[in-house]
């Protein structure tokens, strides 16, 4: 793993207002020369990964995907309008019947935008690839979501199991196709955390019962805690667990994340950059709060009391609060890279390793996906299009 | 072409790199040097390969971490690479950072406007074409509960802080005198419709319909008029709307075409302003038909009602007098070119000498103007 902070601080920061400037369209550049950085970073046994995605090629994915949601939604919605006024006098059944349809194109479009990725990732010259099955997939993890809501989240870990075998399963390097190992309940001890704090939890909600009710809030609050660690926890040992039981062409892995580590780089990175953007915060706020007693003062007929600002003019008090918006917007995208992504990829990826690495020698090279729609659905729906 | 002369001068540049042929995954060790006969980086890979790459075919990958590597490939080759340790042969390659050719790309001016057509044709045919299909069939109690909706969205969204909705007018006096005014009208209607009319409290000057038989005043419109009658006549337009259900196909259509313009924007800071500013344009107006018909039957009720249709014309020449210093929304409603059109209309629907009946006192039309207090 190579790279500094700083190149990559300027990177996302350049690019970051570039997509400010050009209202948003800058976006697919943005994220193709962030993703050719990150990719470029990382160097499995020494060689580093490539990114050949095209930003043209995304734009135009994100128009066909407009067009056809544009279809869905107009349309759609405007029947469910009219039938929802129509037999319940109320929009709610609308709304809902809206979301719940969505929800399939959610899961369709995160399959979607991995093929689109995976096709477009290359190590040492060989292209990545990921087999058609979006529709599989997104009733498949519909399914395992009702199985594991209505199991009251004990049977996660089969979800997660089955969800990463689906992808795993189709996933290719070069003309090699890599396999998921084990068994869904080999994930059970990533979920010890979570029973800890259910644990706690419930001692504290005894605690609460039999009157010790200050002794049983901090017993709930510190569960809380444990809670939090507890999903990080299933989140970093479910990844080594899955990958550490996949193999391709006979090339095993090895991982070794820790998630405390994890969660301390999220939550110092959030400080991190909240501290930086601190000052224009509150410099946007005193901002905000003199247009609004601007308005209070001038209909009380107190304009006088403003005079000094109002000299400045209203509308260049508006522009250096959006200008300050912006800035804030930039510095903490391009602030959490350098804070949060950069160093929980660096710490994943240190400790990734692949043995024997020479049986990767013999995989031979796949065709190209054209794949025309790129990650069109989920930069529209807004779902995982992000790195 | 490709003869690689050895010790003809001395070389200016040589250095050994890894080269990825694209075909297996095998990384081999290449010695590269630049023939400058052929001007081409020319190499012998371990495994026997040789590398004749032209100096001006050759691209840098471009974004790479790190820095002290240089990835470079062929401008018409989609594979191969050759990955250098350090960056020494840059001034020789003239076209490093232009595009590789092998990058497709479609034809986008055509793929941009036809995505634009259709997302237009969307919102601006099949929606509104489908709004006003269904919003015949839509029963009774249905429009209504879409105008109830309507109104509160509306009442939260002029708040600047939405904390607070706009709050809704009802001085008894001031409610009296617009129930009064309301009856003369009802008298003189075709049929008798059971309107709810409302009165907020903000300085905008508009009026406007809403599904289910709403009429709704801003406290503005009522403050800036000089007389009862050009309430009355502003009154009338609006239940012109209200009897041929434009509110309806306006909500139906708004349902539909609203949230389309979230897509375009996407997930990026302005996204939300950019939105809103949409939002309100699509808000616009009904077509120009539609308020050209509101306005004849205005005309022909308060003949009937025995008020001078005139009075409009004067709301509209009020309204144009405000034009300075008017709200975002009076001012779109005042470009309307045909504006002096409807004015004269108003005038010419009034015939010579034609016999007025006062329509309040003075003390009733100080109570509607006093409605907020």
């Amino acid at each position: 793993m190579v790279g500094t902070r700083k190149t990559l601080f300027w990177l996302a920061l350049r690019t970051g207002v570039l997509t400010v400037l050009t209202l948003g369209f800058y976006r697919f550049w943005m994220r193709t020369r962030l993703r050719r950085w990150y990719w470029s970073a990382i160097r499995p046994g020494g060689h580093p990964l490539e990114y050949v995605g095209d930003p043209i090629e995304k734009l135009l994915g994100f128009l066909f995907a407009v067009v056809v949601l544009a279809f869905y939604i107009g349309i759609v919605n405007l029947i469910l309008m009219f039938a929802s006024f129509s037999l319940f006098q109320d929009n709610f059944a609308a709304y809902a019947t809206s979301l719940v349809g969505v929800i399939p194109l959610w899961f369709y479009a995160q399959y979607r935008a991995r093929r689109y990725v995976l096709a477009r990732t290359r190590w040492r010259g060989l292209r990545f690839g990921l087999e058609p099955g979006a529709w599989g997939y997104a009733w498949r993890a519909m399914t395992h979501w009702a199985v594991t809501i209505l199991s009251l989240g004990l049977l996660l870990p089969r979800m997660t199991f089955w969800l990463e075998k689906y992808k795993a399963d189709r996933t290719f390097f070069g003309t090699a196709r890599m396999a998921q190992g084990g068994t869904w309940t080999m994930l059970y001890p990533a979920m010890k955390p979570m029973f800890l704090a259910l644990a706690v939890a419930l001692a504290g909600g005894a605690a609460i019962l039999s009157d010790n009710i200050a002794v049983g809030s901090g017993i709930c609050i510190f569960s809380g805690f444990i809670g939090l660690y507890g999903l990080v926890y299933y989140r970093v040992d479910t990844l080594r667990r899955l990958t550490e039981a996949k193999t391709i062409n006979g090339v095993g892995f090895t991982l070794s994340p820790n998630a405390f580590r994890v969660l301390m780089i999220y939550v110092l990175g959030s400080l991190l950059a909240a501290a930086a953007v601190f000052f224009p915060l509150v410099l946007l706020g005193i901002l905000m709060l003199l247009i609004q007693s601007g308005d209070m003062l001038t209909d009380m007929g107190l304009e006088d009391m403003i005079a000094p600002i109002a000299g400045m003019g209203r509308y260049a008090i508006i522009t250096a609060s959006v200008m300050i918006y912006f800035t804030i917007f930039l510095l903490w995208s391009a602030l959490t890279n350098v804070f949060i992504t950069l160093p929980v990829i660096r710490h994943y990826f240190s400790s990734l390793t692949l043995s024997p690495a020479s049986a990767a020698n013999s995989i031979r090279q796949r065709p190209r996906d054209e794949f025309e729609e790129a990650e069109g659905f989920a930069d529209a729906l807004d779902v995982g299009a992000s790195l | 072409m490709t003869v690689l002369r050895v010790g003809r001068s001395p070389e200016p540049f040589s250095a050994t790199g890894t080269y990825f042929d694209g075909i297996a995954a095998a990384a081999t060790q290449v010695a590269v040097t630049v023939d400058e006969d052929a001007q081409a980086l020319v190499g012998l890979t371990d495994s026997g390969v040789r590398i004749t790459w032209p100096l001006t075919d050759i691209r840098e990958v471009p974004d790479q971490a790190g820095g002290d590597q240089m990835l470079l490939q062929l401008s018409n080759d989609p594979v191969q690479r050759i990955l250098l340790n350090d960056h020494s042969l840059t001034p020789r390659l003239p076209n490093r950072s232009k595009r590789p050719k092998v990058t497709k790309r479609g034809p986008l001016i055509g793929w941009a406007l036809a995505a634009i057509t259709s997302v237009a044709l969307i919102i601006f045919v099949l929606v509104p074409t489908m709004a006003n299909q269904l919003a015949r069939f839509i029963p009774p109690e249905g429009e209504r509960a879409l105008g109830e909706v309507t109104f509160n969205q509306i009442r939260s969204a002029l708040d600047q802080t939405g904390l607070n909705p706009v709050p809704v007018c009802d001085n008894p006096e001031g409610m009296a005198a617009l129930s009064k005014m309301e009856a003369r009208l009802q008298a003189a209607l075709p049929e008798e419709q059971i309107l709810t009319v409302s009165v907020l409290d903000h300085e905008m000057i508009n009026a406007f319909a809403l599904p289910g038989n709403y009429i709704v005043f801003f406290r503005g419109l009522i403050e800036k008029a000089e007389t009862p009658e050009e309430v009355a006549a502003v009154f009338a337009h609006e239940i012109g709307h209200v009897v041929s259900r434009d509110p309806t196909r306006h909500a139906l259509r708004s349902a539909g075409s609203l949230g389309v313009l979230g897509l375009l924007f996407g997930d990026f800071a302005g996204g939300a302003a950019v939105l809103l500013l949409a939002e309100r344009l699509i808000e616009a107006q009904y077509s120009q038909e539609a308020e050209a018909d509101a306005d004849v039957f205005a005309h022909a009720v308060m003949l009937d009602a025995q008020i001078a249709p005139s009075a409009l014309a004067t709301m509209f020449e009020r309204f144009l007098a405000l034009g300075g210093d008017a709200s975002p929304i009076v001012s779109h409603f005042l470009s309307h070119p045909t504006l002096g059109d409807r004015i004269q209309a108003a005038r010419d629907a009034t015939p010579a000498g034609f016999d007025a009946v006062p329509l309040l006192t003075a003390q009733e039309w100080r109570a509607l103007q006093n409605i907020c207090d």
